[in-house]
């Protein structure tokens, strides 16, 4: 980084004294963040006290905000149990086909989570195809799969890789040695795992969660079909009878509700900082249960990735003969791979300073650099699409309207992916290293460079990946920034899905799978690590 | 295998013979087998030699009267008797692509100095998107789902007037009194019902009775979050009062109402029995039944009330226009012949060019029973709406 050429000094003499030249790069990353936030606090403020009231005091309010909570605390429960699990079976484990799995169970972040919701309703509603495929073996009726319940279920199938990635990538640069070190003082393999795994992926695992946690927040479209009412509903509600102002108004309170929950997370952070070598071992032994253990992992793949594959498959079937009004075309894979890529590049270089001095330095001024970098990601794709609307078409109309801007917003919405992931990677490396580095006549930014980075490398990619993967499906903003014409595959999909036309989404649905598996085997080859 | 130039001349003969059946039929002379076979020769040679601008795998061709529901004829203005389209056009489209892309890149092919640049979203969102770019926005024309956006557009000064040549294609009560938006193809509120679960009989031909229909418990279903069910609801609020309505509401929620996020779920429940009865537009239940012609599927109308209003997808030309000629007269172009075919036969919509029938198992326009003296741009006032449809819980 060139930051790191003008922080000499500051990096070894004392932890309060933050390196000039990353805070400049960091305080520029915040400045981004923020561009589009003052837009959307002058304009929710144009609504006036009045409406602001008598919206809050809605008797409606209280209840939609409870069920907003709730969804929240459970689904980014739901995503840990599920999460941590699978990354320690994928990571320190000798599980078979270790590889295959880790893209597997990464992909269901690429579904866009309308399309989850969609299928299950097709798929296990009433009346639905696993409902029509019991019926002859007598079964009338199956589980409600509206309300609350479904809702979670369907939320975290699509959200919890966001905890598994960042615990993976946790997992992956930890100092088994101590493991080793725990098990020679006799403890058990789960009492070794409660003692040292658990506080080394700690940091990880919040990061992860609290990206399930804030993406379920500000999710619209699975709530809205799963009949579950919550509080991004009466921000589209505010949107589908043009009271912009009024959504926009309602959105701050959910940044608001978002610092909140920031907030909180940051006082139970607690102690943190872990050390690490990235010195490994030998994977665990599952012995009998190697070849049982695959069951689960599967089965929360198969159900995220082919619940949704078959049901769109289906409908292409009962299509055939109907008119095709929309071709698939494979530029469209190329156009989503490509914007993708940008996205997940930038992310992770704005990411770097931004998650190097919090981990390292931390301090008032350092944790405000890294509690920012949520602020894009708590509002609505829609929202935030809007305020770069404005900012584009007034200010910088060269860009309005070209890549340059989309990936400027893709880079806003996700850029905590990055953050959360390369902030816990930072804080496994232990500070003595580079030190040790630089007594060895490196400068700063070769220590960084040589000994910091490739420690880090797992957190980010693991950032990268996210970042890519969640790009892959975005909508809303896609579609107020994208260049006229530019289709990519979710853009066709939304296009299929929202014309009735279902079937037509199967396609672009499986290439998305593909193009996406391919491109995580990409990115985990650059790890340089040893997946099997 | 063609070249340009040769794509566009084959066009330009196909649609020559289109306009020149279109002219029989209107003379009444039908001669279906002829007629049928060379359109369709046309159109197979047109969609080979095609650039596939439209994307479409689909041997029905725009302006050749073919349909999943039998050949037809067509009547109305030919686009080869309207203005050439010349220059770069912005089109803000609410309308899916899926519905209209193949028709505006129909457009787009048939004048080779038109640059057509369509931008896809809900109908909302590029009500909000307009409004966010202020004067800078790119866009020409806005295409809308519903009179709604068009008026909320008219009424915060972002639309210029139509010619009145352009506004005369439609009849009055199609388009804005002062010439701000004009309809291009219609959409009725109907009642899908399933025909196990009910007979045509058991619906009653009035809105209000509904929540008083005991055959209804427990098997409606509704979609208080969609514009066109809003839409609806402000029409009952305009016709039968605040204190009906709320009544109305009420009373469905009583009924149990289900509750689904569009209207063509709502087609499809009926269809699969999840509920007996609906609310919905009328070409989602034509799209259910293109698809399953033998689903248990039928519509029913109410009269002259809420239920029956007849809403319009239409288009304006923002103040922004660059060329505001050439963006009225691509809105010309939606009420071509061969553009309101293409609606009929495509969208299942109601054309509403007076020679242009509609297709389906479905009334023609003079059949229905829309309320008399509604204005549609009245419609678009749906705050008051939303507010009572979170008084009574609904939201």
């Amino acid at each position: 980084m060139a930051a790191e050429h003008q922080s000499t000094g500051g990096e070894s003499d004392g932890e309060s004294q933050l390196p000039l030249g990353a805070s400049i790069a960091a305080a520029a990353v915040s400045a981004a963040v923020l561009l589009p936030v003052v837009w959307l606090v002058g304009t929710g403020v144009g609504v006036g006290l009045d409406s602001a009231v008598a919206l809050l005091t809605r008797p409606t309010t209280l209840e939609v905000f409870v069920n907003s909570a709730l969804l929240v605390a459970l689904t980014t429960a739901a995503c840990v149990a599920i999460g941590v699990p699978l990354a320690y079976l994928t990571v320190r484990t000798d599980l078979p086909f270790r590889r295959f799995w880790t893209i597997a169970v990464s992909l269901p972040l690429v579904i866009p989570s309308y399309v989850g919701a969609f299928a299950f309703v097709s798929a296990f509603g009433p009346q639905g195809d696993f409902q029509r495929l019991l019926a002859p073996l007598g079964v009338e009726r199956i589980p409600e799969i509206y309300g609350l319940e479904g809702t979670v279920l369907i939320l975290t199938l699509y959200t919890y890789p966001y905890v598994y990635i960042t615990a993976r990538a946790s997992l992956k640069s930890m100092d088994t040695t101590l493991i080793d070190a725990a098990r020679t003082l006799e403890h058990d393999r789960w009492e070794t795992f409660r003692r040292v795994t658990v506080p080394q992926i700690r940091p990880a695992v919040a990061a992860g969660a609290l990206l399930s946690g804030l993406y379920v927040l500000a999710d619209f479209g699975t709530p809205a079909i799963m009949r579950y009412d919550v509080f991004t509903r009466v921000i589209f509600v505010e949107f589908g009878t043009f009271g912009r102002d009024t959504a926009i108004l309602l959105s701050l309170q959910l940044v608001a509700v978002t610092v909140f929950i920031l907030w909180l997370e940051a006082r139970v952070r607690g102690e943190e900082r872990t050390t690490a070598g990235g010195r490994s071992r030998a994977p665990v032994e599952l012995g009998r249960w190697r070849y049982p253990a695959v069951a689960p992992v599967a089965a929360v793949a198969g159900l995220a990735l082919v619940v949704p594959v078959a049901i769109l498959v289906s409908w292409l079937g009962a299509s055939s003969g109907a008119t095709q009004p929309l071709a698939f075309r494979w530029s469209y894979a190329f156009n989503s791979v490509t914007v993708s890529a940008a996205a997940a590049a930038v992310a992770v270089v704005a990411a770097v300073p931004v998650a190097y001095l919090s981990a390292r330095y931390g301090g008032q001024l350092a944790d405000a650099f890294e509690r920012i970098s949520y602020v894009g990601y708590a509002v609505p794709g829609v929202v935030l699409g809007l305020a770069l609307v404005f900012f584009g078409s007034s200010y910088a109309t060269p860009v309005y309207q070209t890549l340059y801007l989309l990936v400027f917003a893709y880079v806003i919405r996700f850029l905590p992916q990055s953050v959360g992931s390369l902030r816990a990677s930072f804080l496994s490396v232990d500070p003595e290293l580079p030190e040790a580095a630089r007594t060895l006549g490196q400068s700063s930014a070769g220590a960084f460079r040589h000994v910091t980075l490739p420690l880090v490398a797992p957190g980010l990619f693991g950032g990268a990946a996210l970042v890519f993967l969640t790009t892959m499906k975005e909508l809303p903003a896609t579609l107020l920034l994208r260049p006229s014409g530019f289709t990519t595959l979710v853009t066709h999909i939304w296009t299929a899905y929202e014309s009735g036309y279902f079937g037509q989404a199967a396609i672009p649905a499986l290439v998305l799978l593909l193009v996406s598996g391919l491109s995580m085997l990409v990115i985990l080859r650059q790890e340089g690590y040893d997946v099997q | 295998m063609h070249d340009p130039n040769d794509t566009h001349r084959t066009r330009r003969k196909f649609l020559a013979a289109a306009a020149a059946a279109g002219v029989v039929g209107v003379a009444g002379c039908n001669t279906p087998d002829e007629g049928g076979d060379g359109t369709e020769t046309e159109a197979e040679t047109e969609t080979s030699g095609g650039d596939g601008g439209g994307g479409s795998a689909d041997p029905d061709q725009i302006g050749s009267g073919r349909g999943p529901f039998g050949d037809r004829e067509l009547g109305g203005v030919s686009m080869e008797e309207m203005p050439d389209l010349e220059g770069e056009l912005t089109v803000y489209s609410g309308r899916g692509e899926a519905l209209v892309g193949e028709l505006v890149g129909f457009i787009d092919d048939l004048y080779p100095d038109l640059t057509i640049r369509p931008r896809y979203n809900t109908a909302a969102e590029l009500v909000s998107q307009i409004e966010t770019e202020g004067q800078n926005s790119p866009a020409d024309v806005f295409y809308s789902v519903n009179a709604g956006a068009l008026g909320t557009l008219a009424d915060r000064d972002r639309t210029r007037a139509l010619p009145r040549e352009v506004l005369e294609f439609v009849p009055a009560n199609f388009r804005d009194p002062d010439g701000e938006w004009i309809g291009t193809s219609g959409r009725a509120r109907s009642v899908p019902y399933n025909t196990d679960a009910l007979a045509a009989s058991d619906i009653p031909e009035d809105i209000m009775a509904f929540p008083d229909t005991d055959a209804f418990e427990g098997e409606v279903g509704w979609t208080p979050t969609y514009s066109s069910f809003q839409a609806f609801v402000t029409a009952m609020r305009i016709l039968e009062g605040e204190d009906a309505t709320r009544e109305w509401l009420v009373g469905m929620q009583d009924l149990g109402a289900s509750t689904y996020g569009d209207e063509f779920q709502i087609a499809r429940a009926v269809a699969d029995g999840e509920i007996a009865v609906g609310l919905a537009n009328h070409y989602y239940i034509q799209r259910v039944l293109a698809r399953r012609p033998n689903a248990p599927l039928d519509t029913a109308f109410t009269r002259n009330d809420a239920g029956a209003i007849f809403n319009v997808a239409g288009a304006c030309v923002l103040d922004t226009a660059s060329d505001a000629t050439l963006a009225s007269n691509f809105v010309r172009h939606l009420l071509s012949a061969e553009a309101q075919d293409y609606f009929a036969r495509e969208t299942f919509e109601y054309p509403l060019v007076p020679d242009v029938d509609p297709v389906g198992r479905l009334p023609t326009i003079d059949e229905l029973n829309p309320p008399e003296g509604l204005d549609l741009s009245e419609l678009s006032d749906l705050e008051a709406t939303v507010s009572l449809l979170r008084e009574t819980g609904a939201l």
